[in-house]
């Protein structure tokens, strides 16, 4: 087996491994960065809805009452995301658990965060889309929240020159969202960093080493080997040795690495693949009523523009119109409009609904504070997610579609029943959760009887293993989630070159200082 | 491979896509009764059957679309395995309730009530039944074989269709905001 060395390992190259990777290399650390998907650019991606091609870079984890999705490519999520690009209310780090404690370690809270925030927005463009930029579903969205005295305020994206296509989801062909092949991962690549796609890592050991605490990296000896697999050609085994350890594999790829190296880290702890928190996403649909101008649900870019925080101090959730296109709309639910029961999922009545869809349908999606309870389960290999309903979901549930019902109804809209399905297609029953918001897995926690890292990113009980991927933060968010794991991401960053006196590179905390 | 999956029918992956985009699919396996042998050796057969099944899901598709019955016979998703076995039950199922061999010769309505039949019946025919049901919906209104074309019924004009800005959004756009809590978009 072929055995690589390096100063630091990076898995993943999503938002959580881009940002170590790009600060680490820029200070002077031999940085290599391993992928598990293919290598994609702005060339590869396509305006399609073929299944076959979605399918190779999105990918799902199934479970009882909850269905993640993420990607799998170069750059994470970050090539497929709406680019929204939000800071999470302080109000998230204020969440506290069942036991009165904060979800968030003490010292890591929205005012900490702000400048690495304003670090990761530099990095991406993030800004306000313009006015005359807003697509016309998140202008009737403003126009029914204005109707009812509601405020609704602009929403913040990455992206330089929309073109307003709409396939933010299959990945920007005109180069205009920011995705980090675009940015960070090239220059972490200028900056020396190495990075190798289609190589997964499959555990970690620590090998035996001392070291002098507080020691400069360069003297700090290889503690971790990992062992990789290419899935590509032979599929050899590869290793690497690695001062540091930076775990990016998102939510469910850095907990599902972290169980199957359990055998060579006992001292992990027990809440790995705990506590997933999901933005507890409650959708609704409804048809515009006579008077109301055109939504067009398929011009203009992915996400609508617009954001609601009006209940958000009251209720802990923020609400966005959704645009779908119809693979994802129509694998996702059966629809029927809610005044005739009795109409089927398909024939006329459905035909007749769908030729509404793109005008009158509008969709509303509400982002809660909702609690960190789902876990992972994974066995030969495969995951699932379990969640729980208790009776406080149950009430956030009802009540949170209670609120989008009534300020669609109250507009005079005409409810359409959204019969989510499972992978059969068959209507799931009961409360269902689905989401790209997934953190949590391996949370931050100021001891290691509540999480798995600490406020640094380190694992506890394991020097020279980090975590700076969203699987780190601890609680929903009520927004998008990857600004937030970037800037902690950052945060994490400036941590290891203070902790391993790394030369400042011009950029890092000197800016966000 | 018709031939192999006739005795031993093994329903899986219906899936594609699905919650805001998950990927699908799960195991479900089923076993069936043969079915006559012409569905396994006739596919002109099935492609009439199944055409007549996807245009009374879908009144308006054009019967003569290429593409029409493409997803529920294409080996890239496993129910290309159950579409003769599939198309053989539609014919069953409209024989016994009509007294008509040929299911694309129903009326619109009997083939509905066909349809409703096999969705309402036990749990694994449910199953084929909405997984036919709804990759034929999503095939079609998707437009998934031909990211140029979409789905004219629709309105869907597929990828690659530029749009100038006056079309993506109204050109008085402040006569259609609320108040704005934050200054930048951002929560405090
Ligand atoms: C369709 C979609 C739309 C979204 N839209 C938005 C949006 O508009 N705004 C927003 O804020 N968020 C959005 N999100 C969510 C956002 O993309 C995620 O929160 C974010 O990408 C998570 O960042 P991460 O660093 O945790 O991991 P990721 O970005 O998911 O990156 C993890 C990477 O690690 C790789 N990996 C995993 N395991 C291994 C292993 N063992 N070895 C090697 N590599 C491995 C994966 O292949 C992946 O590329 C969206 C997500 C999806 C799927
Ligand atoms: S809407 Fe904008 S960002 Fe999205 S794919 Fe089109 S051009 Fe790119």
């Amino acid at each position: 087996m072929k055995t690589i060395q390096t100063d630091v390992l990076v898995i993943g190259t999503g938002f959580g491994a881009a940002a170590p990777a790009l600060r680490l290399a820029q200070a002077g650390a031999k940085v290599v960065m391993i992928e598990k998907g293919p290598r994609v650019q702005t060339a590869d991606f396509r305006q399609t809805s073929d299944p076959k091609y979605v399918l190779k870079y999105l990918k799902g984890t199934p479970g009882d009452n909850l269905k993640l999705t993420y990607a799998e490519a170069l750059g994470g999520g970050s090539g497929f995301y709406e680019m929204i690009s939000l800071r999470a209310p302080s109000l998230a780090f204020e969440q506290l658990d069942d036991d009165g404690r904060l979800l968030w370690p003490a010292d890591v809270d929205r005012r900490s965060l702000d400048p690495y925030y304003d670090l990761a927005e530099r990095m991406l463009h993030v800004s306000q889309i313009p006015v005359e930029e807003i697509p016309k579903t998140g202008l009737v969205f403003a126009h029914l929240m204005r109707n009812l005295g509601y405020s609704v305020d602009r929403c913040r994206y990455a992206v330089r020159g929309c073109q307003g296509s709409g396939f933010c989801v299959t990945g920007c062909v005109y180069g205009a969202k920011q995705s980090l092949f675009l940015n960070y991962l090239p220059q972490a690549v200028s900056a020396g960093a190495e990075i190798e796609t289609d190589l997964e890592a499959l555990a970690i050991e620590p090998l035996p080493a001392r070291w002098r605490v507080g020691a400069p990296l360069r003297d700090v000896p290889y503690r971790y080997r990992v062992t990789a697999r290419r899935r590509t050609g032979e599929r050899e085994l590869v290793a690497f040795v690695a001062r540091v350890v930076i775990l990016g594999g998102a939510t469910v790829g850095t907990a599902k690495l972290l169980l199957a190296s359990r055998p060579y880290l006992p001292k992990l702890s027990e809440h790995v693949g705990r506590h997933i928190a999901y933005n507890g996403s409650v959708k609704v649909a409804a048809l515009l009523p006579d008077g109301v101008p055109d939504a067009d649900m398929f011009t203009g870019r992915t996400h609508p523009g617009m954001v609601s925080y009006q209940f958000l101090g009251s209720h802990g959730i923020t609400v966005h119109a959704v645009k779908a296109m119809p693979l994802m709309l129509v694998s996702a639910a059966h629809l029927r409009l809610r005044d005739e029961p009795q109409a089927a999922f398909w024939g006329a009545p459905n035909v007749e609904l769908m030729k509404q869809l793109r005008h009158r349908m509008i969709i509303l999606d509400a982002f809660g504070l909702t609690p960190p309870g789902a876990a992972l389960q994974v066995r030969a290999g495969d995951a699932r997610v379990a969640l729980p309903i208790t009776a406080q979901l149950r009430v956030y549930h009802a009540e949170t579609k209670r609120i989008l019902e009534s300020i669609l109804v109250r507009n005079g809209c005409r409810l359409v029943e959204t019969d989510f399905l499972d992978k059969t297609f068959m209507p799931r029953q009961g409360i269902q959760f689905s989401t790209a918001h997934q953190v949590g897995s391996c949370r931050m926690a100021d001891a290691k009887e509540h999480g798995v890292v600490d406020a640094s990113g380190a694992v506890f009980d394991y020097p020279g293993l980090y975590v700076s991927d969203g699987s780190a933060i601890p609680s929903s968010l009520a927004v998008n989630t990857s600004l937030t794991i970037l800037a902690n991401a950052e945060r994490i960053a400036a941590g290891l070159i203070e902790r391993y006196r790394l030369p400042l590179p011009g950029g890092s905390q000197a800016q966000a200082a | 491979m018709q031939d192999h999956i006739s005795r031993r029918l093994a329903l899986k992956h219906f899936g594609l896509i699905a919650a805001g985009l998950a990927a699908a699919c799960t195991p479900a396996r089923v076993l069936v009764n043969a079915y006559p042998q012409t569905f396994d050796d006739d596919p002109e057969l099935v492609d009439r059957v199944l055409r007549a099944f996807v245009t009374t899901v879908i009144p308006g598709a054009a019967a003569d679309d290429p593409d029409l019955v493409r997803a529920l016979t294409d080996p890239d998703y496993p129910f290309a395995q159950f579409a003769a076995f599939f198309a053989a039950d539609l014919t069953r199922r409209g024989e016994r309730r009509f007294g008509e061999p040929a299911f694309e010769q129903l009326t619109p309505d009997q083939r509905a009530a066909v349809i409703r039949d096999g969705l309402e019946a036990d749990a694994t025919t449910r199953k084929m039944y909405n997984g036919a049901v709804t990759l034929a919906q999503v095939a079609f209104y998707a437009g998934i074989y031909d990211a140029q074309r979409g789905c004219a019924l629709i309105g869907f004009e597929g990828g690659y269709h530029w749009h100038p800005l006056s079309e993506i959004t109204y050109p008085d756009p402040a006569l259609f905001l609320a108040a704005a809590l934050t200054p930048d978009g951002n929560a405090a």
